[in-house]
């Protein structure tokens, strides 16, 4: 699952894949606040869960803490709670 | 320079019709958020908002002319109606120094939803012919015209949630430098329909709990809709003819923040501030209330604490900030027209209302916002705030007239 994530990370914010090492910092990335949105939206398309900006990714600074959040929320989804 | 002064005031808005229903919900912390729901939408995230209520619908629409006007167009009419009855202006006020600026940040959503269903079900069906005046953003802004007859400039600012406040902004500027003797001013929408609605779900910016602006736990904003129209004039004309003055604006403010379309950055919005009591002639200690943006997400609330702290330093305990959109919800181009009629309304009863839904001070804040309950405050100045998407800041600051 976590190379699907990282595969859309690299798509949607439009990141060389092999720059999306777990202690590199989102802000030495560049992703804009438009590209947490598109990320967002295909883990929505992908997984089925509905993830805020709001959420504990308001808190994310390295790429690995983003792939945390992301993947727990997925698996509190298919455990068939609301995210 | 010509003193500007407010005369009259009008709001439509999820607590009900007129500016006495959207102050005492503000006041007394009655939230008009309720339950929302779009048959047509097959997975419906986010179920709450700030309607207007459909029993009002007779009301909003009385005197209006719907094969012409969109429902945000309607809303705009009756709050203007309000504003422009209690301001006493007769037929003669109007005319070629009076303008309208009305701003509305997507215009004739309801007419544009409808439109998309239908040419979608079949693309060689009669779409409405009217549709692009309806839809046009400028459309509220032309009606109020028309209904009363200004023929001065007449302006739609369409800057997301500032829209409203850069109205009433440079009408004030307008009125101070002798272009205009008075001006309509403010801002209507009415977008929650289902096309809209999805494409705010899906920038993932809204609660799907509860609107918590400042407090700990909060997690998005709550949409609503609504209009609020103000009738400004220079002091000179409104003393000339008699009429009843509701407050001064003081000061005008406006940045943009050049850096991200989104993600708020303080910088502008301390500018921005600074700007508005610095154009009021006053000092950051003189504003004794805030109506913040307080949008009820993490960004918007992070970026605006530390901008309040850059303007009002050690101070910031002393002047009372609220955030009123978790009872009228965010009415986006709207929004600074209602927010600053309730920003008056507490400069003249002298009482700050709550930031309802508020479970704790957040720590990586550290910002007390009128929890829950009004608080009363002294105080002749206030300012209300709008930090829009798009970087664009707006703040407004009035005066109590005569100070008390």
């Amino acid at each position: 699952m976590m190379a699907k994530i990282i595969e859309i990370v690299a798509a949607e914010a439009m990141i060389d894949s092999d720059k999306l090492a777990p202690d590199t910092l989102l802000q030495d990335l560049d992703i804009q606040s438009a590209d947490y949105v598109m990320i967002l939206m295909a883990i929505e398309e992908k997984f089925g869960v509905y993830i805020s900006v709001d959420s504990e990714l308001s808190d994310a600074r390295t790429v690995g803490d983003l792939m945390q959040i992301v993947a727990s929320k997925i698996k509190i989804a298919s455990d068939g709670e609301t995210v | 320079m010509n003193r500007v002064v407010i005369t009259g005031m009008g709001a439509v808005s999820a607590c009900g019709l007129g500016v006495d229903s959207l102050w005492a919900a503000a006041r007394d912390g009655i939230s008009g958020v309720g339950p929302i729901e779009f048959p047509k939408l097959p997975r419906q995230q986010v179920k709450r908002a700030a309607t207007i209520a459909p029993e009002l619908s007779t009301a909003i629409w009385q005197g209006g002319k719907p094969r012409l006007q969109d429902r945000v167009t309607a809303i705009a009419l009756t709050a203007a109606r309000e504003a422009v009855a209690q301001s006493g202006l007769a037929p003669e006020d109007f005319g070629a120094d009076c303008g309208v600026i009305v701003g509305s940040g997507y215009g004739g959503a309801e007419t544009l939803d409808r439109n998309m269903f239908d040419f979608a079900h079949d693309p060689s069906a009669r779409v409405d012919p009217m549709s692009i005046p309806k839809i046009m953003a400028s459309a509220p802004a032309s009606w109020i015209g028309m209904e009363f007859g200004a023929r001065g400039t007449t302006i739609c600012i369409s800057t997301a949630c500032s829209s409203a406040t850069q109205s009433i902004g440079l009408a004030a500027q307008m009125i101070r430098h002798g272009m205009l003797t008075r001006c309509i001013a403010g801002g209507s929408e009415a977008l929650l329909t289902t096309s809209v609605f999805r494409a705010w779900e899906v920038l993932r910016v809204m609660t799907a709990g509860l609107c918590r602006p400042f407090s700990e736990g909060r997690d998005g904003m709550v949409l609503g809709e609504g209009a609020g129209i103000l009738v400004l004039e220079s002091r000179d004309a409104a003393l000339a003819r008699g009429a009843t003055i509701i407050a001064e604006i003081g000061g005008y403010g406006t940045t943009g923040d050049a850096g991200d379309l989104l993600r708020p950055d303080p910088r502008g919005s301390t500018d921005c501030m600074i700007a508005a009591i610095a154009d009021a002639g006053l000092e950051p200690s003189d504003i004794g209330y805030v109506n913040a943006h307080g949008t009820g997400t993490i960004a918007n609330e992070q970026s605006e604490t530390e901008a309040l702290r850059n303007v009002f330093g050690n101070r910031l305990g002393d002047v009372l900030v609220s955030s009123t959109k978790p009872i009228h919800g965010h009415a986006l181009g709207a929004a600074g027209a209602l927010e600053f009629i309730v920003a008056i309304e507490a400069l003249n009863a002298q009482v700050a209302p709550p930031t309802i839904n508020f479970l704790g001070i957040d720590p990586k804040l550290g910002i007390d916002p009128v929890g829950n309950v009004a608080r009363p405050f002294a105080s002749n100045a206030c300012m209300s705030n709008s930090f829009a998407f798009g970087g664009v800041n707006a703040s407004l600051v009035a005066l109590r007239h005569p100070a008390g």
